[in-house]
């Protein structure tokens, strides 16, 4: 909760910036009905009414090593510097390790953010620092806020206007489940998940066009028995409950039996060409899929890069007793390099990049100073089990990630680290700063809305933060 | 641009109205009068500069002015004084961000000229005074009028007067604050204006001004002709009748047997009723049928099984680790039994309350490894049991009620003494009473506080008694205010889909109950059966008003509060997938637990992870005490899963299942879909409907290769479908 002691601007950002966003504000809502809320909307003309903006989060579970890549300290000691170059970057002055060479190539279409940093040191509570704001350091075992992406989703559903019948959060996979929860807001707002790896041939979702034709004939039957049988009194519905109902179940029935709703998650539909550039893996197939759904108009997308592509223990958590650290990033960088370029390059030769707000991040960056342990098993990037084999553990203090799309300014570097990566220098950006800077794309004044507890308090969406001047358009 | 400013400023001090005249006025108070108008303008709501430990931009004010003091310090001295300009006082930071003249996040809050910024004025140019010890304080405040018949669309002006120490009045309608506790009956604007809208009932508005509440109630009719009611049965039956008839709202008729059967089941049992029950039930011919089988399902073991899901849950009976299976399951045992044994309520809450030991000897501990810390304690205690929603005065004064943080830290002064001592089990202590004088700090004041139960004095507890024990002899007391009345009301809503007041657990003096006379009357009652949960649910069911149909008559659909009909609730997720069972005839399976064992009678949360289809249909994890963590509402994931899902599925094609039974049944088909629908619904099936699942049991079936399939594997088809399309109408899915 607190910050650091060095925070002189605490992301605060250029003046002018900063008086143009004071303006738009609107003031205390103890709680938000839907009048309200699209008042609040239409008052502070976030973003230009009707439009329906998307974010795209790309998760990395257990943390990119910050040093190994967006934030390169290739001047100081052995005991810090791993063992790659960095290159030169689109932008002039901006430099990554080697390991990107293909987003070094197209940086001028991205941002980069050097100076996140939240204040848990475990994969909980650093999850729920970033998806929820909830300041607490300690590890607990199921979030007490709701996460960004389901509170999107309820605003976004209470907003109503949308027609489309995929659901509107969509986690290609959710990003780390186990941390994060619609709480309060209940399970409906959970995302959609796509578990399945969509690069194998007989990838399927299920629940979304049933796969053979007998099957689609029984249930339209079944629907058709069923409409012929239900006499309920529909009159007796007055809150809308029936009404909601009603509208779930039509959903429920388009997504199963309509082809249509197919195609959104139809790789197949891609040339060969597209399917190359965002690789031919798991991976590269969950952002195409990822850009795929936001075009057919989903608007919260996450995309969890986990899995065997990480290495031996399916994430990014480079301990040593986990992974050869740079082992790890020399076997993994390639598919994600790969991968993210892709994905921000078709944001904008698609016409996607004011719509749609791409977010690449992990819950923490890595320790800065190398850390040697003993292997725990072998395996893709780590050694025989009792191998000595370097590491880096979790680093909360400061970490990077990247901005694309959204309308925003890029080739911009926002903050910068000391000499070693251990600590911010440089307009300290809070996970409440992250938090606002998503909703903001949304049209969402995180600042201003409140959403009621199970105890009936109205709990701010962010406690702390504000828009990262830089990031918002 | 400063200086542009400053001259326009000047310019408008020159020209503002009264002129030497204002001078010879007393200077505005800041806690009479300035502070109102911070609250009026929102300046100091939560998600403003009240915001928790930040304020707004570093300007912080306490929420809703409940601490003129600190709020005074940050006006006039923080910030170097930056804040007020006395020497020209439209030149303050203040004044200029309250008015927009310099960019202010929350846009304009006062109108230059208005009453309110001439005041704030007025007051930094006299120099900011705090006022005098001496100078009268509020000490009540009063809407006029208090009570009053509004018609459907109608307005009505609230005036609202502040009387102070000094016997002085005020007339502060414009400066008071106005919310209805039922946005969808009434609206009340910024000015006091109180508008209905077309829902009848009991409507209440919220007024409050510089820390005081008042309400304002007002009764919507309906004015329909109220020209025959079903005879009084008890004294609920009186008490809802009466409010129908002052609102002229006439009720539905009463429900038909296969309706009540049903209902009475899945309200008091948690079930369906079983094929054989409701051919009996259907069949008897006894007049006190209905009383016969309440007091049938009372004794049952079901209905043991269903409010101990209730209640366990609520008492946050859950699993963290696998090591707590031993304890969760000794603590739903435990609620189980009391619940089937009808011990009295005021004993359950006492035992869990005061419990020592160890969590084998003595099940009720269990509540205290959940619920560690005394804040937590106090706050789950006084929600739970009390109805009262205290967590708010923790941190600052509860905005809307007259609970304070000395209120609340006496109250958790109750639990100061628990010891802990731990046992071989991880994470469970043995709890005992800590001998020493109760007492806990007040986080605001830093001082230690001694118990005291909510509005009443302080206690002195001598070191060796257990102060919980003085906590649930109040609870238990006859003359609690609250203790009673959130039971009865809590148990109104599970019956009644609504509460008398809502939400159930916020029972506030700025929050009145629908219909006082018939929540006053339902307390007494149980109080007088020595909180006799049986009799109390028995009082419920036997009445007529929880008989009548759920189909509106021409007037009554617009009622949502007045229960002149029975509001359809949807099953729950764990009555649901009985339910599905019980129709499909399939059974499922739950880890460490025996086949067939119902989801009802689950001891914990632990089952939901397994079970997709409890998790998508909203079973609670036990994460809070609010029965609102059980959401009730519709999702696109529930609608996939009902129609889709692989568990689903598998129940319909169960093998001994009862579409296999009834396709290989020796019975004429209408016969069989009779079953079907009296195991579904509880009713006969109409001719039309025999006739359509006839028609589509007939159709022909060809298998995957599209060979025709034999009669009895397409009947058993058929009966799948049937079974898939009746599970999925509203009317299973739904008690009404």
């Amino acid at each position: 909760m607190s910050l650091p002691a060095l925070s002189p601007t605490r992301c605060a950002g250029p003046l002018a910036t900063r008086r143009a966003f004071m303006q738009i504000g609107l003031t205390g809502f103890a709680s938000l009905g839907l009048p309200g809320l699209m008042r609040l909307r239409a008052e502070n003309a976030l973003k230009p009414p009707g439009e329906r903006t998307a974010v795209i989060m790309v998760w990395l579970p257990g943390g990119l090593s910050h040093v190994d890549s967006y934030d390169p300290k290739p001047d100081i000691g052995s005991e810090y510097r791993g063992p790659f170059k960095t290159i030169a970057t689109k932008v002039p002055g901006l430099r990554f390790t080697e390991l990107m060479p293909l987003q070094a190539r197209i940086a001028d279409k991205f941002t980069v953010l050097r100076s996140m940093h939240q204040t848990a040191g475990g994969h909980p509570a650093g999850t729920m620092q970033m998806f929820s704001g909830d300041p607490d350091t300690r590890d607990k075992p199921k979030p007490r806020l709701p996460d960004w992406m389901s509170v999107a989703h309820y605003l976004r559903e209470r907003a109503g206007g949308r027609a489309n019948p995929l659901p509107n959060y969509i986690g290609v996979p959710p990003a780390s489940p186990e941390y994060s929860s619609p709480a309060y807001l209940g399970d409906a707002y959970a995302p959609f998940s796509v578990s399945d790896d969509p690069s194998r041939p007989n990838f399927q979702v299920p629940n979304i066009g049933l796969g053979d034709e007998a099957e689609t004939r029984r249930l339209s039957e079944r629907l058709a028995l069923r409409k012929s049988l239900d006499r309920m009194e529909r009159a007796f519905d007055r809150e809308g409950e029936l009404g909601a109902l009603d509208a779930f179940e039509a959903q429920a029935a388009t997504l199963l039996t309509n082809p249509r709703t197919r195609d959104a998650f139809d790789l197949g539909k891609e040339d060969a060409a597209t399917r190359d550039r965002y690789g031919r893996n798991r991976w590269g197939q969950q952002l195409l899929l990822a850009r795929r759904l936001v075009e057919a108009g989903v608007e919260i997308v996450t995309s969890s890069l986990n899995g065997p592509l990480c290495g031996r223990v399916n994430n990014w958590d480079d301990h040593a007793v986990n992974h050869h650290q740079f082992e790890a990033l020399r076997f993994r960088m390639p598919n994600y390099d790969r991968a993210v370029a892709a994905l921000i390059e078709d944001i904008y030769a698609r016409g996607l990049s004011k719509r749609v707000l791409v977010v690449v991040t992990g819950e923490f960056g890595r320790t800065p100073k190398i850390s040697f342990d003993r292997s725990t098993g072998a395996g893709n990037a780590s050694a025989a089990a009792g191998t000595l084999q370097p590491g880096r553990d979790h680093w909360p203090r400061a970490f990077s990630n990247i901005w694309a799309g959204g309308g925003i300014r890029t080739g911009q570097v926002i903050g910068a680290t000391d000499k070693r990566g251990e600590d911010v220098t440089e307009r300290p950006c809070a996970p409440g700063d992250f938090l606002s800077t998503i909703y903001h794309h949304l049209g969402i004044d995180a600042s201003k809305i409140t959403i009621k507890d199970f105890n009936g308090r109205p709990t701010p969406l962010v406690d702390h933060g504000r828009p990262i001047p830089e990031l918002i358009a | 641009m400063r200086l542009a400013l400053r001259a326009a400023a000047l310019l408008i001090l020159a020209t503002a109205p009264g002129g030497a005249a204002e001078a010879t006025r007393p200077p505005p108070h800041f806690v009479n009068d300035i502070v109102p108008i911070l609250t009026k303008a929102d300046c100091n709501s939560g998600a403003c500069h009240a915001k928790a430990d930040v304020g707004q931009r570093g300007f912080r004010l306490s929420l809703l002015g409940f601490e003129p003091q600190e709020d005074y310090e940050h006006i006039v001295k923080e910030a170097k004084g930056r804040r007020v300009f006395p020497p020209a006082p439209e030149q303050s930071l203040l004044v200029l961000k309250a008015a927009n003249l310099v960019p202010h996040g929350g846009g304009k809050k006062l109108d230059p000229g208005s009453e309110e910024y001439d005041a704030l004025v007025r007051w930094i140019s006299a120099g900011m005074p705090y006022g005098q010890p001496e100078d009268p304080v509020l000490s009540s405040l009063e809407v006029e009028p208090a009570e009053a018949p509004l018609a459907p669309g109608a307005s009505r002006q609230l005036k609202v007067t502040a009387r102070y120490s000094d016997g002085s009045t005020r007339d502060v309608t414009r400066r008071a604050l106005y919310e209805a506790n039922d946005k969808a009956m009434a609206e009340a604007d910024e000015h006091g204006l109180v508008r209905t809208l077309d829902l009848p009932g009991n409507v209440a508005v919220m007024v409050r001004y510089s820390g005081r509440v008042t309400v304002f109630r007002a009764a919507i009719p309906l004015g329909a002709p109220v020209e025959s009611l079903p005879p009084e049965k008890n004294f609920i039956d009186r008490h809802v009748f009466a409010n129908l008839k002052r609102l002229g709202i006439p009720p539905s008729a009463l429900c038909d047997d296969s309706t009540f059967l049903r209902r009475v089941s899945l309200d008091l049992a948690g079930r369906l009723p079983t094929l054989e029950e409701t051919q009996a039930f259907l069949a008897s011919r006894e007049p006190d049928k209905r009383a016969r089988l309440t007091n049938t399902l009372l004794a049952s073991p079901d209905y043991a099984d269903w409010f101990a899901n209730k209640w366990t849950a609520l008492l946050k009976n859950k699993r963290d680790a696998a090591a707590d299976i031993t304890a969760n399951f000794a603590f739903h045992a435990w609620m189980r039994d009391s619940l089937l044994a009808n011990t009295p309520y005021d004993q359950i809450v006492r035992q869990i309350l005061a419990s020592t030991g160890t969590i084998v000897a003595n099940p009720p501990v269990a509540w205290y490894k959940r619920v560690k810390e005394p804040v937590q304690q106090l706050e789950d205690v006084a929600q739970l049991f009390l109805g009262v929603r205290m967590n708010c005065a923790q941190c600052h004064h509860h905005p809307f009620e007259r609970w304070s943080q000395h209120d609340y830290y006496s109250f958790a002064a109750f639990f100061s003494q628990i010891g802990r001592k731990p046992t071989a089990v991880a994470n469970e202590d043995l709890i005992f009473h800590k001998r020493g004088i109760a007492q806990i700090e007040n986080k605001k004041t830093r001082e230690p506080v001694r118990p005291a139960a909510l509005g009443q004095p302080t206690l002195d507890i001598p070191p060796d008694e257990d102060p919980r024990l003085r906590l649930a002899d109040w609870m238990g007391d006859p003359s609690n205010p609250f203790f009673a009345r959130s039971l009865v009301n809590r148990y109104w809503k599970h019956f009644f889909k609504r509460g008398l007041i809502e939400p159930e657990d916020d029972i506030r003096d700025s929050n009145p109950e629908s219909n006082p006379e018939l929540l006053d009357a339902l307390a007494a009652h149980f109080v007088s059966s020595g909180f006799d949960l049986k009799d109390l649910v028995r009082q419920i069911v036997q009445s007529h008003s929880y008989q009548l149909g759920s189909e509106p008559n021409e007037h009554n659909l617009a009622d949502t509060q007045n229960f002149s009909r029975y509001y359809p609730k949807r099953l729950t997720a764990e009555v649901l997938l009985d339910s599905i069972d019980g129709v499909a005839g399939s059974k499922s399976d739950f880890a460490d637990l025996p086949a067939g064992t119902r989801a009802v009678s689950l001891p914990d949360n632990s089952y939901n992870r397994a079970s997709p289809f409890l998790k998508v249909f909203g079973r609670p994890e036990g994460a809070s005490v609010c029965e609102c963590e059980r959401v009730q509402t519709a999702s696109l994931a529930q609608s996939l899963h009902l129609m889709n899902a692989a568990d689903v599925k598998t129940k319909l094609t169960a093998a001994g299942g009862r579409a296999e039974t009834l396709s290989k049944a020796e019975m004429p088909e209408p016969k069989r879909i009779r079953e079907l629908y009296l195991a579904a619904y509880a009713r006969e099936p109409e001719a039309e409907e025999v006739r359509l699942a006839e028609a589509h049991l007939a159709k022909p079936r060809t298998d995957s290769t599209g060979k025709p399939l034999d009669s009895q594997q397409a009947r058993r088809q058929g009966y799948e479908d049937l079974i898939w399309a009746l599970v999925n109408t509203k009317e299973f899915l739904f008690n009404h």
